[in-house]
């Protein structure tokens, strides 16, 4: 398929392993689920993003495409984000917060920190699938991602 | 002040004077005939005598005495044909005597009753007033500062005055005695007892008096009583306390809330989601499966969660309410209505509506907020007229009391009855069963928060199967706008 070909990486950073798995769900409806690299807490996020520790081999490109939830173990995800932010290799990746919470204070801390979109996952499930396929499908299909991400 | 008071009532006594005259004379001759007896002439004596009744007794007095002197003289020791000279010169003496001594008489009572004079008007005055000397001996007691420390004047003069009134100053005696001399002045609040053992607080004020040297030599102390101030003030000061704790108290279970409303929203949803995402993988996978009654079972599931997620969502809405800083500005009602109805319009599709928009004032408050209130009310209008063919929703403005405006939206729905109507606003409560018409019961309970957040009132009326009509009123912006 040539969408498989142009396939971006997706990296989820996700806690809850129920909405891992319904996040894969998803995406995997829609061919979406090879390419997505599951980090179940900020701070395995940043060493995927910096390439330590157990990701310390892994090649070196950026993901097309950050799906990042707030609340986590660790590291939480403003924090995540801040540090990528100010990090000149890591700052162009697109981040999506996908998170439970409506709070206005985290909405208006995330755009403050240069989210590209922010997302609050729908309780309903179809909406939850559509969201998830749509983000899948924009981030990591039709956007054309900042030089330093590999599609494959 | 006593010994004056005594000379006053022999003078004013004629029986008296002239008696004191006829005495003295009397006792005079009596010496000089004793004295005429040792061959010694003397007319001193009569001078004396003379002297003694115009002193004591005044001019009157004196006359009488100076002509029975002359009397017993020229009876007694001369021939006045042969001492003319002698006889004129005594009695020229004689009356300068009796001259001075009325001056002298005069000039003492017109000071006394100056004294007298100022020390009743020093009486009428409610301040108390009081003077001491630069020994701190009371030298002056008025009825003030006898009704306010409770001792008379009898008790006070003489006494040490902060001895006495056991006068605590605000600052060290040195200071305030220091300002006292280099400014003449000096003025603070005291503690002092009275004669009961009360302690009271007095405004006082030291004017300090000098001589023609500039010596200092008494206080003029003015006082006013402040115990009551003085305990209203401490009681508002306290007060304050109280509120700025309560407030400070308020403040962190307002934090604690909103920590609470952000896990709700955060953690309550996630497995919410679960629930509601496996639920219908399940039936994504297996309804094919499944008869009819299981089919049923998940799409209840479904619905519940659905459920509940509009709960959580409007009562996160409804705590936000009460969070959010409300910002106000003047706007017209007329175009909210008609976003509201716009917003609305999904729900009335389909329908029979007959809508009357009457003319709608200005409004002075949250914009955002009042949108919210029109939405709540207009499509709770729209949901309980569903039974009817021909439904009718109106939306106006009703009298107020001139302070106020009203607004209103009146509908021929089901209606409700009256006596529940203090249910009708309360969170969750809900009056009508959500199989035939579904909601959260969170509504209303939004839009008398925003009412009372902005200064005004909702209240309802309605008949059983005969329409409703909810009303809000709201402080009227031409009021707002005239106040600075």
């Amino acid at each position: 398929m040539e969408t498989m070909n142009k396939l971006g990486r997706i990296l989820l950073v996700e806690d809850d392993p129920k909405d891992v798995e319904l996040t894969l769900t998803a995406l995997e409806e829609y061919n979406l689920a090879n390419e997505v690299i599951v980090a179940r807490d900020g701070e395995e996020a940043l060493e995927y993003l910096y390439s330590r520790g157990k990701f310390q081999t892994r090649s070196s490109d950026n993901p097309a495409v950050m799906l990042l939830d707030l609340k986590l173990p660790k590291v939480d995800g403003l924090e995540v984000l801040k540090q990528i932010k100010s990090e000149e290799k890591l700052r162009m990746i697109p981040v999506v917060v996908l998170t439970s919470s409506k709070e206005e204070k985290d909405m208006v801390a995330s755009y403050r920190l240069g989210v590209s979109a922010y997302v609050v996952k729908p309780v309903d499930f179809h909406e939850f699938v559509n969201a998830i396929k749509e983000l899948g499908v924009f981030w990591a299909v039709i956007n054309e991602p900042p030089p330093g991400s590999v599609r494959k | 002040m006593a010994r004056s008071k005594l000379q006053l009532r022999i003078a004013q006594s004629p029986v008296l004077r002239y008696g004191l005259a006829v005495l003295s004379v009397s006792v005079a001759l009596g010496g000089a005939l004793l004295i005429e007896r040792l061959q010694l002439r003397n007319i001193t004596l009569f001078l004396f005598a003379i002297a003694v009744a115009a002193w004591y007794g005044g001019t009157g007095a004196a006359v009488l005495a100076l002509l029975l002197s002359c009397i017993s003289f020229a009876h007694f020791f001369v021939e006045p044909s042969h001492s003319i000279p002698y006889f004129i010169l005594f009695a020229l003496f004689a009356w300068l005597v009796s001259w001075f001594s009325s001056v002298r008489r005069r000039v003492e009572a017109e000071l006394l009753a100056e004294r007298t004079q100022q020390g009743s008007l020093l009486n009428l005055t409610h301040d108390s007033i009081f003077v001491r000397d630069m020994d701190f001996l009371i030298t002056f007691w008025n009825l003030g500062a006898q009704e306010l420390y409770g001792w008379a004047a009898e008790d006070a003069v003489g006494k040490h005055s902060h001895q006495l009134l056991q006068t605590v100053f605000p600052a060290p005696l040195e200071d305030v005695h220091a300002e006292l001399l280099r400014t003449g002045r000096w003025e603070g609040e005291l503690k002092r007892t009275t004669a009961q053992g009360t302690t009271v607080v007095v405004a006082a004020r030291y004017a300090l008096r000098r001589d023609e040297q500039a010596r200092p030599v008494a206080v003029l102390e003015t006082s006013n009583d402040i115990t009551q101030r003085k305990r209203r003030q401490e009681e508002i000061q306290r007060l304050n306390q109280e509120l700025a704790k309560r407030s400070r108290e308020l403040e962190a279970i307002n934090k604690e809330l909103e920590a609470f409303a952000y896990s709700i929203s955060h953690d309550l949803r996630a497995p919410l989601r679960h629930m509601a995402g496996y639920t219908e993988l399940l039936q994504k996978k297996a309804s094919s499966a499944l008869d009819e009654k299981c089919n049923h079972y998940i799409l209840m599931m479904l619905d519940s969660a659905k459920r509940m997620g509009n709960l959580i969502d409007d009562l996160l809405a409804f705590s936000r309410i009460g969070r959010a800083e409300t910002q106000k500005t003047l706007f017209s009602l007329t175009q909210l209505v008609r976003e509201a109805l716009s917003e609305v319009r999904q729900d009335a599709e389909g329908r029979n509506i007959a809508w009357k928009v009457g003319s709608l004032p200005d409004f002075y408050g949250d914009r955002s907020m009042l949108r919210l209130v029109l939405v709540n009310l207009i499509s709770n209008a729209i949901k309980f007229t569903r039974t009817r063919t021909q439904a009718e929703i109106e939306i106006g403005c009703a009298d107020g009391n001139g302070d106020d405006l009203v607004v209103f939206v009146r509908d021929n729905g089901v209606g409700f009855d009256m006596k529940y109507v203090n249910k009708l606003f309360g969170v969750f409560q809900r009056l009508h069963d959500s199989d035939a018409f579904e909601g959260t019961g969170i509504g209303l309970a939004t839009v008398q928060r925003i009412i009372h957040r902005h200064g005004g009132k909702v209240w309802a009326e309605g008949v059983v199967d005969g329409g409703a009509t909810f009303y809000f009123s709201a402080p009227n912006p031409r009021g707002h706008l005239w106040k600075p």
